[in-house]
C-alpha cells in the first residue's frame, strides 16, 4: 500500500497533478509515514524524473514548472506535520529574479521549477528586479538564498551591486548570492564576490543544496561551482 | 481602407483587452492552444532529426495554418497591464496583405534591398553582421569598421557597448540613455569610415531597454530612419511598454520596424514542432499589433543555447518555408553558433545555420553570434565576411541539396554543442597593429571554405 501510494505520488508530481499530489501526501502521512521519507520515495524522485526528461526533450519548461508547483503543494502538506523541525526536509527560501533591466525570464523560470521540487521555498520577484527589492524581500521572506540571473550584459553589474549593497547594510552575512544567466561565468562570480554559481538550472538548484547543507555561513571565500563548464568559464 | 488597428488602437486594447495572469498566460492559454494546434493538425514527432532542412512544403504550409490559428486564438500578453492584445482574422489578414515585400534599408548606392523570398529563391538572402557581442570600447571603431569593410556584408548591427567613455553602463538608467547616444554616433562613424556612408544598419543592439532605443535611433549622427530599428520582445507572445515604447518611437522618427522573438525549443512551446507553431503565430501577429516591416522566423533551443543543433535547424528551415511560402513578409533569422574565432566548429556551423535559412526563403539574416554571444571581444570581421557569403550562395540552393550539405556539416560539430570551444578574442586573431586576421585564422578559413565548397555550397574559391 505504501509502496503504491508512493508511486501514485511521484507520478501525480511528475505528470503536475497539484491535487492528486496534496491529496497523495495527507494520505500518506495519516497512514503514518514519515514526512523525511515521503520525501525521498516519491517528491526527490519524480523530480529526477523530470529533470531527465527535460534534458532529453521529452519534458518542457511548462512540464518542469506544474511539477515544481505539485511537489510544492505536496511540500506544503508535509511541513505542516514536521512542526518545528521543517527546515530538515525543507531546503530553506530562496528568493529569485532577474536583474534590473532585463525581461527574460525562461531561465530564471527554469531554475524556480527545479528549486522548488528540491524542496525549497521559492519566491518569484519576477523580472527587471531592482537590487533594493532583492534585499527587501529576502528580509520579508527570511530567505537563506537570493538568486539574481541575467541575459543581459548592462545588466550583470547589478549582481555586483547586490553583494555591495548587501555588504554595506552590513547584511552580507545573512544571505548567499547566487548568480545566473547566459553571459555570466565562474570568473564574474569571483569577481564580484558572489558564494555561487550554476550553469543550468539543475546545477543551480544543486549549487544551492550544497550551500544550506555545508554548514556553513555566508559569505563564501570563495564561491562554489556547478555544472559541467565550458572553455568560456575560465574567461 | 487597411483594416488593421493602428498604434492608437493596440495601446487601447493593452488596458482594455481580457485579463489574464502570467502563470495562466504560459502554462494554460499559450501551452494549450500550441498543444491542441499540434494535435489538431497531426504536427506530433514530425520533427525529422535525420533530415534537418525539410523537403515536404506541405507540411510547411500545415505548420502555417496550426500557427495562424494559433494567433487568432492568443493574440500577444501585455506584461505591465496583464491583459491581452488580440486581433481578429481580417485585421490579421490585412496587417500580412499590407506588410511590405521589398525594403531598401540605408541609402544612396550603398543600400540595401531586402525582397520577400521563397524556398529556393534565387534573390539574394541579405546579411547583417554581427549580433550583439559585447566589443570593449577601445577597439570598438575599429572591430566594427573592419566588419563595415567586408564588401559581403551588406548591413551593419555589430557588437554591443558595455561602457561609455569609460564608464559601466547599467541597464534602464540615464547610462543607457547616453551609451544608446554613442553606440549612435561610433556605428554611424564605422560605416563612414569604411567608405559606406550609407550602408544600412539595424540599431542599437546596446539598447536593452526603451532608453538605450532613445539615445541612439534617430538622434542627430545615429542611426537614421532609414536603418532598422531592432526592437527584441522579452519573451514570444509577449510584450511589454518597453517595446511599445520602441515600436511608437521608430514610428515617430518615421522608421521602420524589425520586430522579433524567438520560437524557444524546450520553452513554453514545448518540442521544436511547438516551436514552429509558436513562432509562426508570433510572428505574424508582430505585423499585426507591432507594426512590423521585417522580422519572423527565429529559434531557439534552451537546451543548448544554440539553434545550430538538429532540432533547432529542422525548426528554423521549417518555420522560414511556412512564412516565406504562404506570406509575402521579409523573414528575418538567426543562426545561433556556440563556438567562437579562429576554430574550424564555428565556420562549419556557420555553414550550416545560413544554408539552412537561406535556402528555406529567409530575406535577412543576422550572425553570426560567435561563442554563444556569451564573451566580449570573441568576434572578428572573417567570420562575418564567410556569414555573408554562405548566406549569399546558399540562397538558390534547392532546400533538398542544402539538406544533403547540412547532413555532412553536423557531424563536424554536434558532439561538442554542449562544451564548445570559443576560441579566441579579436584581438589574439587580428593584428590589432593592422586590422587583419592572424595567418593562422586565415588559413582555418581557407580550410574550411574548400571543405564546405566541397559539400555543395557554392561559394568562390579562395
Amino acid at each position: 500500500m505504501t509502496i503504491e501510494l508512493m508511486e501514485k505520488l511521484k507520478e501525480a508530481v511528475i505528470e503536475g497533478d497539484e491535487v492528486a499530489a496534496y491529496e497523495c501526501a495527507v494520505k500518506a502521512l495519516a497512514d503514518g509515514m514519515k514526512p523525511l521519507e515521503i520525501v525521498k520515495a516519491s517528491i526527490q524522485p519524480a523530480m529526477d524524473v523530470v529533470g531527465e526528461q527535460f534534458q532529453n526533450g521529452e519534458a518542457f519548461l511548462p512540464e518542469l514548472i506544474l511539477a515544481g508547483d505539485a511537489a510544492t503543494k505536496a511540500l506544503e502538506v508535509i511541513l505542516q506535520e514536521v512542526d518545528g523541525s521543517g527546515e530538515s526536509i525543507g531546503k530553506g527560501t530562496v528568493v529569485i529574479g532577474v536583474a534590473f533591466g532585463d525581461n527574460h525570464d525562461i531561465g530564471k523560470n527554469l531554475v524556480l521549477a527545479v528549486l522548488s521540487a528540491y524542496g525549497f521555498r521559492v519566491v518569484d520577484l519576477g523580472v527587471n528586479v531592482s537590487v533594493k527589492e532583492f534585499i527587501a524581500a529576502a528580509e520579508r521572506e527570511k530567505a537563506d538564498i537570493v538568486a539574481i540571473s541575467t541575459l543581459m550584459t548592462t545588466s550583470m553589474p547589478y549582481q555586483r551591486e547586490l553583494v555591495k549593497l548587501l555588504d554595506a547594510m552590513g547584511k552580507r552575512d545573512q544571505y548567499f548570492v547566487v548568480v545566473g544567466g547566459g553571459p555570466v561565468t565562474p570568473v564574474w562570480t569571483k569577481k564580484i564576490a558572489a558564494d555561487g554559481y550554476g550553469r543550468d538550472a539543475k546545477d543551480a538548484a544543486n549549487l544551492c543544496l550544497k550551500m544550506v547543507e555545508s554548514g556553513k555561513k555566508p559569505p563564501f571565500d570563495e564561491p562554489m561551482f556547478e555544472g559541467a563548464l565550458d572553455a568560456a568559464s575560465s574567461i | 481602407m487597411q483594416n488593421k488597428p493602428d498604434i492608437f488602437e493596440i495601446l487601447e486594447r493593452a488596458h482594455t483587452g481580457e485579463y489574464c495572469s502570467s502563470k495562466d498566460w504560459d502554462l494554460k492559454k499559450v501551452r494549450g492552444a500550441i498543444r491542441r494546434a499540434l494535435k489538431k493538425y497531426n504536427l506530433e514527432n514530425v520533427c525529422d532529426t535525420e533530415n534537418p532542412i525539410n523537403t515536404d512544403y506541405d507540411l510547411a504550409d500545415t505548420f502555417y495554418k496550426a500557427g495562424f490559428e494559433v494567433a487568432l486564438e492568443l493574440g500577444f500578453w501585455v506584461d505591465d497591464t496583464e491583459r491581452i492584445i488580440q486581433v481578429s482574422q481580417e485585421e490579421l489578414e490585412n496587417a500580412l496583405k499590407f506588410a511590405p515585400s521589398e525594403l531598401l534599408v540605408g541609402e544612396g548606392k550603398d543600400a540595401t534591398l531586402l525582397k520577400a523570398r521563397t524556398p529556393g529563391d534565387p534573390y539574394l538572402c541579405k546579411q547583417a553582421s554581427s549580433l550583439g557581442i559585447t566589443v570593449s570600447e577601445d577597439i570598438y571603431m575599429q572591430l566594427v569598421t573592419g566588419i563595415a569593410e567586408e564588401r559581403e556584408v551588406d548591413i551593419l548591427e555589430a557588437g554591443s557597448l558595455t561602457t561609455v567613455r569609460g564608464h559601466e553602463v547599467l541597464s534602464g538608467t540615464p547610462w543607457e540613455t547616453l551609451m544608446g547616444y554613442w553606440h549612435g554616433q561610433y556605428h554611424r562613424e564605422a560605416r563612414r569610415r569604411a567608405g559606406r556612408p550609407g550602408m544600412g544598419a539595424i540599431g542599437s543592439i546596446s539598447a536593452v531597454t526603451d532608453y538605450g532605443q532613445f539615445g541612439a535611433y534617430g538622434t542627430p549622427g545615429g542611426f537614421r530612419s532609414t536603418d532598422l530599428a531592432l526592437i527584441l520582445f522579452p519573451s514570444e507572445m509577449k510584450v511589454d511598454y518597453r517595446t511599445l515604447n520602441k515600436v511608437i518611437h521608430t514610428l515617430n522618427m518615421g522608421g521602420m520596424v524589425k520586430a522579433d522573438s524567438p520560437g524557444m525549443i524546450g520553452g513554453m512551446p514545448g518540442p521544436a514542432e511547438g516551436a514552429v507553431v509558436s513562432n509562426v503565430a508570433c510572428s505574424i501577429l508582430s505585423y499585426a499589433i507591432l507594426q512590423n516591416h521585417v522580422g519572423g522566423g527565429e529559434i531557439y533551443d534552451v537546451r543548448y543555447l544554440a539553434n545550430v543543433n538538429r532540432e533547432g535547424l529542422w525548426a528554423l528551415g521549417m518555420v522560414t518555408q511556412a512564412l516565406a511560402r504562404n506570406t509575402h513578409i521579409l523573414i528575418h533569422n538567426i543562426a545561433n553558433e556556440v563556438s567562437g574565432p579562429g576554430t574550424e566548429k564555428l565556420l562549419y556551423e556557420i555553414a550550416a545555420g545560413q544554408a539552412t535559412l537561406a535556402s528555406c526563403g529567409s530575406s535577412l539574416s543576422t550572425g553570426p553570434r560567435t561563442a554563444g554571444g556569451r564573451l566580449n571581444d570573441y568576434i572578428t570581421p572573417l567570420e562575418c565576411r564567410f556569414t555573408a557569403e554562405v548566406t549569399h550562395k546558399a540562397s538558390g540552393m534547392d532546400p533538398k541539396d542544402a539538406n544533403e550539405a547540412v547532413k555532412q556539416l553536423l557531424p563536424l560539430y554536434e558532439a561538442d554543442i554542449k562544451t564548445p570551444d570559443v576560441g579566441k578574442p579579436y584581438q589574439e586573431v587580428y593584428d590589432v597593429a593592422t586590422g587583419k586576421p592572424t595567418e593562422a585564422w586565415e588559413a582555418v578559413y581557407r580550410k574550411v571554405k574548400k571543405e564546405v565548397i566541397e559539400m555543395g555550397i557554392p561559394l568562390d574559391d579562395c
